[in-house]
């Protein structure tokens, strides 16, 4: 790959007590591009997208191995600050989570949390994030009202604007649309597009159409193991690996 | 795994500084919050450091002195002698009759309340319209709330001259009028934790059922109750619990003659409970004498009874909590087996001979009297209490001091008292019970060391209320000197209250999903930021409805005071914490027991103290109401 890359592991190997979850995966995440991981359910994808910010600390069992470096810096530097490299490395998840706050509180609280207290900074990160994950022509005359009474494609938006409103170089979507209806999940995937203009953007998916159409770079993952990664119109048109092949066609998964 | 490198240090924190304009807040933020967060955590550690020192200090005190009267008697002697009789000319210390008096009265208490309060909660959760519903359900779990002295008060007074005259008896103070009070104090938490459980049997049960062609009781039968079973299991565990642990109801109505009824079934004979003991001998005792570490004995026997009770409702709960349809120990199987096999029992008349229509009307009909019999009980009591109550109520009454041993006078010390004793209790308990709920939810994760602190509080939260009055007396006012004072019953409640208050608080922290706590890492909150902006906000409504429960039990409880703090008749105020006080609880006991021709002032009493009381509940209820989840 010639474009320039932003993460990289070289011989990561993650465990969960015993179960060996991620087995020797070395690959490259090229700078602002989107890159899907799939892959059967259990195959380690999602952990190893929760390794990139470090999400896996909080799993009491996990033990790493092997190097993750992101702009060239190691990530388990002991002098490395975790909650600085996920301020620059957010996350959206499976399931919409806003917390129990106002929208607008929702948006405001990652600026907040990294010292940002002035009221019209605050006021313009809030618009320039919602308007980022395309929310806010919906919301803006209702800002302050509580984000648990949006809908469930308006939360995971909402959860993208608050990720952005911290402005992280990499976006980690785990499955972002698996709760959500076909129309909610076309309008993520505009966005994905849309925000990967100036952001990277590595996103797990179960469903191989979405991986086709919002991708540039796809990874098969089978049982821990990362089989292939490519560029998406080759995986789906012609794999290099027979278990990639068969997955794609559907002969199991 | 870690590679050396010479580079400077990767991720100082906010470098990036896209916004000139926040620059110089971000950075000075980014130093400062790693403080707090390393500050907040040691404190956190260090309250839940003294909160468990404590908890645990009180479990080895009492096991400690306990176990000397294993050594002056002999464990057969002690746990197996018919003869209780401390101060007699050959003292003896058999603590059967006690034991076997609790048991019978607790026993007789769960046969009456437990058709009772399942059948109530089967009508409130499955027949009541709506709107009953809506005022049935918050009655009841107010009335979980009315002090126990009060209901002594009300037992000694009407029940025993009932049970007397009814049933022609020398004296009505007797096993059945202990476990008639006890039922209808227990009533009240089985009916509101089984209706919890049948509520929240899955809809999709009920209308698997109801597609089959099935009725409404069989329905209710055969997949409601069953499906419900572990929690209704759960509820008459913890009714059990609160049976057992309960002293001053039962010491006022059971005769308190330390004898094992005979014959065994004989209900009108006097009884001695475990808790009624040590209320009885607990102030006369010399210190470090024989009976003194009886006492201690009986309260040991105690905290394993309630170590039994504690381990019987984790087996149901953890049926309850854990993955469906994984196989699990035989014991627990045998149990809901059991349990379902006597549901079955009870309902089977009303099966298979009558038609399906006739068996429904049938047992709603059950089904509402219990209901009616519920409620007419505890409304009389109610009733009885305002009416005569009210009349006692004037100006003077509120604001004087009590005359002629509280036959004149009024009660306004022992209100003012009331007030200092649970605000000190309250003062200690809460941000230590909340520092420590917070730190073993946040900040442990499950080890073997986590899981016997959280024994050792469930131990003290379930053991009763008299075992603490036991602990304040002999360590803080008789060993640290305090003497009977204020402060020695704040202590002595504070601990009372701080396994509660863990509890619920760790309960309320545990409802918040970990996906919150996720989204919140992700955006790169520290711990303390995650915790004191993300978790704890929407778990404050809990934390405060535990917060207000454990005040309207500080309020209502005397077992805990009676020998710490309280004293019956103070014509001031206590002017600093050293001093005793009056508290309206005690002032009841007092009054009820002891002084003859008090009547209208025990009445007024009990009124107030009940008015108290149900106030803090009701705002307890009505917060929960204003937080309800659905509008976050």
């Amino acid at each position: 790959m010639n474009e320039s890359t932003i993460l990289e592991t070289t011989d990561l190997n993650l465990w969960y007590g015993q179960k060996h979850a991620l087995i020797d995966i070395s690959f490259q995440v090229p700078k602002n591009r989107v890159t899907a991981l799939i892959g059967p359910s259990g195959c380690g994808k999602s952990t190893l997208l929760r390794c990139f910010n470090r999400m896996n600390d909080l799993i009491d069992s996990s033990r790493i191995a092997g190097g993750i470096l992101f702009n060239g810096n190691d990530i388990h530097d002991p002098r490395a600050d975790v909650y600085a490299i996920r301020e620059k490395i957010g996350m959206v998840f499976q399931k919409p989570n806003p917390f129990q706050k106002s929208i607008y509180e929702n948006v405001a609280y990652g600026p907040r949390i990294h010292g940002v207290n002035d009221r019209k900074v605050l006021d313009r990160i809030v618009e320039e994030s919602l308007k980022g994950a395309a929310l806010w022509d919906e919301v803006n005359d209702r800002l302050h009202e509580p984000a648990l009474a949006l809908s469930g494609g308006q939360q995971q938006r909402l959860c993208i604007a608050r990720c952005l409103a911290v402005e992280p170089e990499v976006i980690l979507m785990d499955e972002p649309c698996s709760a959500l209806d076909p129309i909610a999940t076309a309008k993520i995937e505009d966005l994905i597009i849309q925000i990967a203009r100036e952001h990277t953007v590595v996103i797990v998916t179960h469903n191989m159409q979405q991986a086709a159409r919002a991708s540039d770079y796809t990874g098969f993952m089978y049982l821990g193991k990362l089989i292939e990664f490519d560029e998406t119109p080759r995986i789906f048109e012609e794999p290099a690996e027979e278990l990639t092949e068969n997955y794609i066609t559907g002969r199991f998964g | 795994m870690k590679k050396e490198q010479a580079a400077p240090v990767p991720f100082p924190g906010f470098g990036r500084l896209q916004r000139p304009e926040v620059g110089a807040d971000r950075a000075s933020a980014g130093a400062n919050r790693h403080l707090t967060d390393l500050i907040a955590g040691k404190l956190l550690f260090f309250a839940a450091l003294v909160a468990i020192a404590a908890v645990i200090f009180i479990i080895v005190f009492l096991l400690r002195d306990g176990y000397q009267i294993v050594l002056e008697t002999g464990a057969w002697n002690f746990l197996a002698g018919q003869n209780w009789n401390p101060a007699g000319q050959n003292p003896a210390y058999g603590v059967l009759p006690l034991i076997v008096g609790t048991l019978l009265v607790t026993a007789l208490a769960m046969a009456i309340a437990v058709p009772l309060s399942i059948g109530s909660a089967v009508f409130i959760a499955e027949i009541a319209a709506a709107r009953t519903k809506a005022a049935i359900k918050p009655a009841i779990e107010l009335l979980a709330g009315i002090p126990s002295v009060v209901y002594g008060f009300f037992g000694l007074i009407l029940l025993t001259d009932w049970i007397r005259i009814a049933f022609d008896q020398p004296s009505g103070s007797s096993w059945l009028a202990g476990s008639i009070l006890l039922a209808v104090m227990a009533i009240p938490t089985i009916t509101s934790v089984a209706e919890d459980a049948i509520s929240s049997v899955p809809r999709e049960f009920r209308e698997g059922s109801l597609a089959l062609g099935a009725n409404h009781w069989q329905t209710v039968k055969n997949v409601v109750v069953p499906g419900a079973l572990p929690g209704i299991s759960a509820a008459i565990i913890l009714g059990m619990g609160r049976a057992i642990g309960e002293t001053m109801a039962v010491l006022m109505v059971t005769g308190n003659a330390a004898v094992i009824p005979d014959p065994i079934t004989d209900v009108f004979s006097p009884v001695r409970t475990l808790t009624g003991t040590l209320g009885i001998e607990m102030g006369e005792v010399a210190f470090g004498s024989t009976h003194y570490h009886a006492l201690f004995g009986v309260a040991v026997v105690l905290l394993f009874i309630t170590l039994a009770i504690n381990s019987a409702a984790r087996i149901v709960i953890s049926r309850i909590q854990g993955p469906q349809g994984t196989a699990r120990p035989t014991a627990h199987r045998a149990f809901v087996a059991a349990a379902s096999r006597i549901a079955h029992a009870v309902s089977a008349p009303f099966g298979g001979v009558v038609s399906p229509r006739t068996s429904q009307r049938c047992a709603f009909f059950l089904i509402s009297l219990s209901v009616v019999i519920v409620l007419a009980a505890l409304g009389m009591i109610l009733f009885g209490i305002v009416v005569n109550g009210a009349g006692a109520i004037s100006w003077e009454f509120l604001t004087g001091s009590p005359r002629d041993l509280g036959r004149a006078g009024g009660i306004f010390p022992a209100i003012v008292g009331t007030f200092y004793l649970v605000g000190g209790g309250l003062a200690i308990a809460l941000p230590l019970g909340i520092a420590t709920a917070i730190y073993l939810i946040e900040y442990t994760a499950e080890t073997p060391l986590t899981r016997s602190i959280r024994a050792a509080v469930d131990l003290l939260n379930g053991t009763p209320s008299i075992v603490f009055g036991l602990f304040g007396f002999v360590f803080l006012v008789i060993f640290l000197n305090f003497g009977i004072s204020l402060i020695a019953g704040q202590i002595t409640l504070g601990l009372m209250i701080l396994p509660t208050i863990i509890r619920t608080t760790e309960e309320s922290l545990r409802s918040i999903p970990g996906s919150l706590r996720e989204g919140s890492y992700a955006l790169g909150a520290t711990k303390w930021q995650t915790i004191s902006r993300v978790v704890l906000p929407p778990a404050l409504p809990g934390i405060l409805t535990g917060a207000i429960l454990s005040i309207g039990r500080a309020a209502g409880e005397t077992a805990p005071i009676m020998f710490t703090a309280a004293i019956f008749s103070s014509r001031f105020l206590p002017s600093s914490l050293t001093e005793p006080v009056m508290a309206l609880p005690y002032h009841l006991f007092v009054l009820t027991t002891s002084i003859p021709g008090a009547t209208t002032q025990s009445y007024g009493t009990a009124f107030v103290l009940l008015l108290l009381v149900l106030a803090i509940y009701l705002a307890a209820i009505l917060l929960r109401c204003r937080y309800s989840p659905a509008k976050v």
